[in-house]
């Protein structure tokens, strides 16, 4: 986070405006439309670099609900990187790519129509790209934008914590219930299959 | 069934007193009248009469004695319940009256109106779709879901507002050996006879059994089934049983017939197989409808027990993931839907929608269970569907299981509906056919039919040269996989 970057202002917009094609639903399979790891390589070339086959192959996708929503919001970070600034910035590529690869862990608890939808979804994904590319909001001191960038992930985190307890205890609570039941093959019904 | 004037079976039973024979051989011992809370301690994981039949009545309590101690009973081997409240019932009654209003089904190249609501409230609670990210913008584009995903672990197929206390479960076996528990609750179970009312309305039966007679008997003939007996609530408590005709059930093989006779229920319900073992007993009752599910009926034997049982005999698409889906009409050349709220869609191998009138699989959106959204669910049953303005939809062709190709003896591919078609005249409750790496067939069949006559129906169809083996029995438990092959390329 030592070197200033753009607004933060600036990018945050430019999510909320994200076009329809970057949430077009991705590539996987015979179903869907856009193709992930093309776009990829599309902003690793706008960016200044090559965009070789070993690198993007990572960004496709055999099943489609395990897949798409990490697909969805690496076309968002897509969207969020083709801005002029950072096209401007000569980035190292490597830490573009590891910035893309983190659509994996920001998509086990956000659908990737929240990082457009949502302010501090946004908010929390423009900071993180910057804060990975080491990079800090124009005006903002490094103590500022990291703990606004903590604060907006820890509450997030917990966020997720929260819910997958929750979720996980209520499976756990639905799974006994059903085995219970299995004893007494639950209602009679008119019919036999 | 004897509705009217005459006694009702249960008064019969109740005028005969204690005198009756008491139960015999692991019936199942009846609470005492009026102590319906106490528990009847022989119930599975403490279960009591009262969590089995809330409601219960007298009348009710006079039914489940009737029905299980009737003289010529069954040996009951286990213990089930309706479980509804008094709040259930009249749930289930309002959706009676819904599901027989309702106009079933969408015009061609649209979706039902319902359906843009199911879908945001299965991305919105419920968690197995939750994980799928945002809602895609075209319903074509939402994931399809099979089997294998609800046997990894279908809690999460359970939305968020479900109670788990209430929780229920079906499970089911299929042909592929895995079984597989299913959410429920019991309102789903007793909502199926809604659908088989206007599955009946059809052939103009309009159910009338009430209280103090039976409505329907279950009939099972497998080495071992779940038997048990209840009553329905919904329709004034009638009688319900859950039968097994395989003889190492009965304390005398003739009580089947017997203790059919008089319950004279005004439906019987069972498959192919059990309705061919029944055809063979001399019953005497004349229910007003048979209806067979869980394996394909053919023509033949649906023929054979109109005839043998002087009613109709209804062959309905039923599935414990969705309850009955539809039930077949010769008259309209296919399997119609009955459920007005369960979109069909017919896929191809890569998920993706056939061309209108094309064969592929039946894939199902919405249902009637609150514990198991639907979302695009892959049947692993194939079929076309015809759509017309007014009508409702029609599955034409159905058949069970992905299609299999097999090779005739001149080198050409048939599909298996063209066996299927082949062998409709004949009386069979269930066959297989498998072609070996060789070339060789192998046809085993169960229910009536001349092992020399389907053999040259077979070879009217392999042609002459094709090698044939054809054999009688062994196929008396459960469902089977019926088309199979050795042969690379028989997987279009």
């Amino acid at each position: 986070m030592d070197l200033e970057g753009p607004m933060l202002e600036t990018l945050v917009r430019r999510l909320a405006e994200t076009p329809e094609d970057f949430l077009a639903e991705p590539r996987i399979g015979t179903a869907g439309r856009v193709h992930t790891a093309a776009v990829v390589g599309d902003l690793l070339r706008a960016l200044g670099g090559p965009a070789p086959g070993a690198e993007l192959s990572r960004f496709g996708g055999a099943d489609a609900k395990l897949d798409r929503n990490r697909l969805s919001v690496t076309l968002v970070l897509c969207w969020l990187l083709a801005d002029q600034w950072f096209v401007r910035a000569a980035l190292p590529l490597d830490r573009v790519l590891a910035l893309l690869d983190e659509a994996r862990e920001l998509a086990a608890h956000t659908a990737a129509a929240k990082f457009v939808a949502d302010a501090d979804r946004r908010e929390e994904m423009a900071r993180l790209a910057l804060a990975r590319l080491g990079r800090r909001p124009a005006g903002e001191t490094v103590a500022q934008a990291q703990d606004r960038l903590t604060t907006l992930s820890a509450a997030e985190r917990n966020r997720v914590l929260r819910a997958s307890r929750a979720a996980e205890e209520r499976a756990r609570a639905i799974r006994e219930a059903l085995v219970r039941k299995a004893a007494d093959e639950s209602a009679d019904k008119w019919g036999r299959e | 069934m004897s509705p009217g004037a005459e006694p009702s079976v249960a008064d019969q039973f109740a005028s005969a007193g204690t005198s009756a024979d008491p139960p015999m051989g692991g019936a199942d011992v009846d609470p005492s009248p009026g102590h319906a809370d106490e528990s009847t301690g022989g119930g599975e994981g403490g279960t009591t009469d009262a969590d089995r039949y809330p409601t219960l009545s007298e009348e009710g309590r006079r039914m489940l004695r009737f029905l299980r101690e009737h003289p010529h009973a069954p040996i009951y081997r286990n213990q089930s319940g309706n479980r509804l409240t008094a709040a259930d019932v009249e749930h289930v009654r309002a959706f009676e009256r819904e599901v027989a209003e309702a106009e079933v089904g969408w015009r061609p190249g649209e979706a039902p109106p319902w359906l843009d609501a199911f879908v945001e409230r299965c991305f919105a609670d419920t968690p197995f779709y939750r994980a799928y990210g945002s809602r895609p913008r075209h319903f074509h584009d939402v994931p399809t879901v099979s089997r294998a995903d609800l046997e990894r672990d279908v809690a999460r197929f359970v939305p968020d507002g479900v109670p788990p206390g209430r929780l229920i479960n079906f499970r089911t076996s299929g042909t592929t050996g895995h079984p597989l528990l299913l959410a429920s609750v019991p309102v789903v179970a007793a909502s199926y006879l809604a659908f088989l009312k206007r599955a009946l309305r059809r052939w103009k039966v309009e159910l009338t059994h009430g209280r103090g007679e039976v409505g329907v008997v279950l009939v099972g003939f497998q080495r071992t089934c779940f038997t048990y007996v209840s009553v329905t609530p919904h329709m004034d408590e009638s009688g319900l049983a859950k039968i097994n005709l395989h003889p190492g059930d009965w304390r005398d093989p003739d009580d089947r017939a017997r203790y059919l006779d008089a319950l004279a229920p005004e439906v019987l319900a069972g498959d192919p197989l059990s309705f061919s073992a029944l055809a063979a007993l001399p019953v005497t009752a004349r229910p007003r409808a048979l209806i067979s599910t869980s394996m394909a009926l053919r023509p033949a034997l649906r023929g054979q027990l109109e005839e043998r049982f002087g009613c109709p005999v209804l062959d309905l698409y039923s599935m414990n993931e969705a309850g009955p889906v539809a039930v077949y009409d010769e008259a309209e050349g296919g399997h119609v839907l009955v459920q007005h709220r369960l979109y069909l869609e017919i896929l191809d191998g890569d998920g993706r929608p056939v061309a209108p009138g094309e064969r592929g699989e039946v894939t199902l959106t919405g249902g009637f269970n609150p514990c198991l959204p639907l979302l695009r669910y892959r049947t692993g049953d194939h079929a076309s569907l015809r759509l017309a303005p007014g009508r409702e939809p029609v599955l034409v062709g159905l058949e069970g299981r992905p299609p299999v190709r097999f090779r005739t003896s001149a080198g050409e591919w048939l599909n298996n509906i063209e066996v299927t078609h082949a062998l409709k005249s004949f009386p069979l409750a269930q066959f297989t056919l498998h072609q070996r790496a060789d070339g060789g067939l192998r046809f085993r069949f169960g229910g009536g039919g001349d092992t020399g006559a389907i053999r040259e129906a077979l070879v009217a169809l392999f042609g002459a040269g094709q090698g044939i083996e054809v054999e009688a029995g062994g196929l008396d438990d459960g469902k089977v996989v019926q088309y199979t092959s050795d042969l690379p390329g028989a997987r279009p």
